[in-house]
């Protein structure tokens, strides 16, 4: 899923600062789950502005709404129109959520709550951490089930780099070192051979910006430029 | 909880506004002991800013 | 609303098997306490959210607490 948190509160005032109606709109999948931009956390969020609004004795209308996903039209489509009937969308969807549904409405300005972390797992209640890095040229069947990309402080896909301090990652931060994690793996797996093979090269083209990707079975004829 | 007194000082509002007792069935008068403390509290405090501010619209 | 006549509004949140069968047995006790406290009742105090608790404040609450 993708991880995010939300923004400081007084970063949030600020940019809302300028209009009187806003919606907060939150998003049911990814950022529901890591409790940072779902139905809960845009009631507290909702209540929290309505709340400091009231002490600092300003005039401002908060609105509630939360879609299944703000990364796909179909769910934003219903919201429309009442998101037309305010001055501005507090969105708390993840960096893509928030562009589409600004892309969307277009002549109304959609304000991110929140700032977009990564593409993890959940490690434990209230804990998550980074498993992908989106590289485009998956390695993971070589390396055990753990990504050197993203779980390697410096990235290295070839082997570690002589940093490990007893299991930990000389960059600091309490990480564990993924080539030791890798290399753990792989002799519990029987598979240790894979490490003494020259690493393939690795196609960094998959990594450009911005990715896109079409599969033609799913798209409709005239966008397929197929006549019919 | 923790999260409520933290968001009570995000938006401006006194965290002793709120409180958690511990107490089983027959604690009354624990109860009755946390009712005065609270009413205590929210004396010593004054009026929630925000009714006053509701009060006033009305 | 003048502040000679302030009398602070309380919530309690109560848990339906120990606080509130405590408030109940305060009443049957006769204990005093301060008749300004509303109780909300629930199955368990677990069922405590965040969000009540904040909205309880919104609504203009001088006061609210957990008990159970
Ligand atoms: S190798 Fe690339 S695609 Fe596979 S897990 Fe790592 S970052 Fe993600
Ligand atoms: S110590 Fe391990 S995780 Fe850290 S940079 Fe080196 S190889 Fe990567």
């Amino acid at each position: 899923m993708i991880v995010a948190e939300r923004k400081p509160f007084e970063e949030i005032k600020e940019s809302i600062k300028d209009y009187r109606k806003v919606l907060v709109l939150g998003c049911g999948t990814c950022v529901s789950v890591c409790m940072a931009g779902g139905e809960k956390e845009v009631g507290l969020l909702a209540t929290e502005l309505r709340m400091n609004a009231g002490l600092e004795k300003r005039d401002i209308e908060i609105m509630e709404a939360t879609i299944q996903r703000q990364c796909d039209k179909e769910y934003i489509e219903p919201i429309l129109e009442q998101a037309r009937g305010c001055e501005a969308i507090l969105s708390l969807g993840c960096g893509a959520g928030v562009q589409l549904v600004a892309e969307m409405l277009e002549t109304m300005p959609v304000l991110p709550g929140l700032n977009t972390r990564f593409i993890g797992i959940t490690e434990a209640e209230g804990a998550w951490s980074e498993r992908c890095r989106a590289c485009g040229d998956c390695v993971l069947a070589t390396f055990g089930g753990i990504c050197p990309v993203a779980r390697c402080s410096k990235g290295l896909i070839n082997g570690p780099c002589g940093g490990n301090q007893g299991g930990k990652c000389e960059a600091g931060g309490d990480k564990d070192c993924a080539w030791e994690l890798i290399y753990h793996r792989l002799k519990k797996q029987g598979r240790l051979a894979n490490l003494r093979k020259t690493a393939q090269l690795r196609n960094y083209a998959t990594n450009a910006h911005p990715a896109r990707q079409v599969n033609e079975a799913y798209q409709t004829p005239e966008k397929a430029g197929v006549k019919s | 909880m923790s999260q409520a007194k933290k968001l009570m000082a995000e938006v401006g509002l006194e965290q002793e506004r709120l409180e958690m007792f511990n107490l089983g069935a027959s604690d009354a008068p624990l109860f009755a002991a946390a009712c005065k403390e609270m009413t205590e509290r929210a004396r010593k405090l004054g009026p929630n800013p925000l009714k006053e501010e509701e009060a006033s619209v009305k | 609303m003048t502040t000679d006549t302030y009398e602070p509004k309380l919530v309690a949140f109560c848990c339906h098997y120990c606080a509130y069968s405590a408030a109940d047995l305060a009443g049957s006790m006769r204990l005093e306490y301060p008749a300004n406290v509303r109780i909300v009742k629930l199955m368990c105090t677990g069922r405590v959210d965040t969000l009540h608790l904040l909205r309880a404040f919104e609504d203009g609450a001088d006061a609210a607490f957990v008990a159970g």
